[in-house]
């Protein structure tokens, strides 16, 4: 059992991993180098908390005690007691191996080190450790605090320990471990590439239009929601980036090659519900 | 439903309840026989799996290899085998009054395609069915440049008699909804055969982490592997395209069964 759970980085998926992770019971040492983003942190999680209260799924009381497990920490080596730590900092690989290597130099060497990373090589970071085998990949999906889903990603060099405490730690703070090799996309944004890319081939080719893919999928196929639809909530900026760059960690794939449609609408401004427009037009948002 | 009324009027025989005439591929063909008898048809099956013993149907399902004259619709639900697509085709269209449409499974040879093979050129219409969503509420339907927009109606009225609505789409190999599910179906089979994860894990990674209704490799053995081959393998013979490429793992479960589960 963690007693201590270290989080780097309080941005969207951080505070959100540390919420769900407080609220199982967990101590939880949420780290941030910006004291402001700390503080909104606090701000949003104590507002989803009420707001849980409000809904009746909270009580008062588990809310407080919650929340108090949620200790918010400015520097790094005051995360030394956790036996566990995950990183949710920018998406970009120097900055994580460099913070990888201090969190190597500051915590104890049976601490595990995990990344949230969504796009990025747990192998590669792993690689700056003394230690790589400690090291491994615990992707949340996003709203973290929500989504039951985390993939463990197993770096070319962790070791089978450090994957069992992972599923452990996973269990622990009640999400649904799967383990994933680390190649790019892991399981789920790899699968879920033809979902939107087949959409944008029968779109490009007229096989039907984005109203008509989006019904038949639905109610011909069971699904919640239609590629299109779902690319305009996802943001289609976001899902051209995730598919391009699996393109190009995949050397030119074809099954993951993105098409010009989602290029024209991302230079077109079209980017899905946040600026409006995307395949749908929002009038509630401009 | 409450569509049927006027759907039987349209479609009535002389036996007082119209005829729906069913060829094609299990489990197809006992889906729609028994969606069909549950409306209210007289259903005829045409059962040319043989040896395979006819399935027991419910209600007014008959077995028999003639074609009723007065069919009001024919089915023809072949997946893939387009030899015995044609020959159905072909005996359809001699036996058949020239006004009965035929609805053409037309998942893995367009409907225009199909539509050589016949005289009654009029009276075929593509629609898409893979097996395990005669459920669903709509159905795919690619009606030829042949196909007058009368036959269209009548297949509307007829679906709509099924409690479905049909979607107009183009006649292309793999339509719709068959081309993105058998895509991923085909995507988890690799991820499962490079060992990034277990099927399991990816049944349960795409329905937490995308809600989908069931993980693709459920689907694949509710579809049956086979028939996600055919149907990406007509894709991949119609596009020339390398994305349409059949995983290995897909070909062996194709063949062999649920052959992942042995390992």
């Amino acid at each position: 059992m963690v007693k201590h759970f270290g989080i780097v980085g309080a941005g969207t998926m951080g505070s959100g991993i540390a919420q769900a992770a407080a609220l199982s019971g967990v101590d939880v040492l949420l780290y941030d180098v910006n004291d402001t983003i700390l503080r909104q942190a606090l701000e949003r999680i104590k507002y989803d908390f009420r707001k849980g209260v409000n809904r009746g799924k909270l009580t008062q009381e588990q809310m407080t005690e919650a929340f108090g497990r949620i200790h918010p920490r400015t520097k790094l080596h005051d995360l030394k007691q956790c036996e566990f730590i995950v990183e949710a900092v920018i998406e970009d690989l120097t900055v994580k191996k460099d913070l990888f290597r201090h969190l190597e130099a500051d915590t104890k060497p049976t601490t595990i080190l995990a990344t949230n990373t969504s796009s990025l090589s747990v192998t590669a970071m792993a690689s700056v450790l003394r230690v790589p085998e400690r090291a491994v990949g615990l992707h949340f999906f996003n709203p973290a605090h929500i989504m039951k889903l985390v993939e463990v990603v197993r770096g070319e060099r962790t070791s089978q320990e450090t994957v069992d405490h992972t599923i452990e730690l996973a269990k622990q703070i009640d999400k649904t471990p799967v383990v994933a090799k680390d190649t790019p996309g892991f399981i789920v944004n790899r699968v879920a590439r033809p979902f939107y890319g087949e959409a944008l081939r029968l779109l490009g080719e007229n096989v039907a239009t984005v109203e008509q893919i989006d019904r038949i999928v639905k109610e011909g196929g069971g699904f919640a929601m239609g590629p299109f639809e779902l690319m305009d909530l996802i943001g289609i900026d976001i899902n051209f980036a995730v598919t391009q760059s699996m393109y190009e960690q995949y050397f030119g794939e074809p099954r993951y090659r993105p098409h010009l449609i989602q290029k024209r609408m991302v230079d077109a401004g079209h980017i899905g519900r946040k600026s409006g427009q995307g395949f749908y037009k929002y009038e509630d948002k401009k | 439903m409450a569509k049927k009324t006027s759907s039987t009027t349209h479609t009535k025989g002389t036996s007082g309840h119209s005829v729906v005439y069913i060829v094609g591929d299990s489990p197809l063909v006992e889906e729609y026989a028994n969606l069909c008898a549950d409306k209210g048809y007289s259903v005829v099956v045409d059962w040319n799996e043989s040896p395979k013993p006819a399935p027991k149907f419910e209600g007014t399902v008959k077995v028999s290899s003639t074609t009723a004259r007065n069919t009001a619709v024919a089915l023809e639900l072949t997946i893939a085998d387009k030899e015995h697509k044609k020959k159905n085709l072909v005996t359809l269209d001699k036996a058949l009054a020239a006004t009965a449409p035929i609805l053409t499974n037309s998942v893995t040879v367009a409907a225009t395609e199909q539509a050589t093979w016949i005289s009654g050129k009029h009276r075929l219409v593509g629609i898409g069915a893979l097996p395990s969503f005669s459920q669903q509420r709509i159905v795919e339907t690619a009606p030829t440049v042949h196909t007058p927009k009368e036959t269209v109606e009548v297949v509307q009225r007829f679906m709509q008699s099924l409690g479905k609505e049909i979607e107009v789409v183009q006649d292309r190999v793999g339509m719709v909804l068959p081309r993105i599910l058998c895509q991923l179906v085909n995507e988890a089979t690799f991820v499962v055969q490079e060992d990034v994860a277990t099927p399991q894990d990816v049944d349960t990674a795409m329905k937490l982490g995308t809600n989908y209704p069931l993980g693709p490799i459920e689907w694949g053995g509710k579809i049956g592997f086979k028939h996600v081959y055919s149907v990406l393998s007509a894709i991949e013979n119609d596009l020339s395209e390398d994305r349409y490429r059949i995983s290995p793992l897909l070909k062996m479960l194709a063949h062999t069964g649920e052959w992942w589960k042995k390992q």
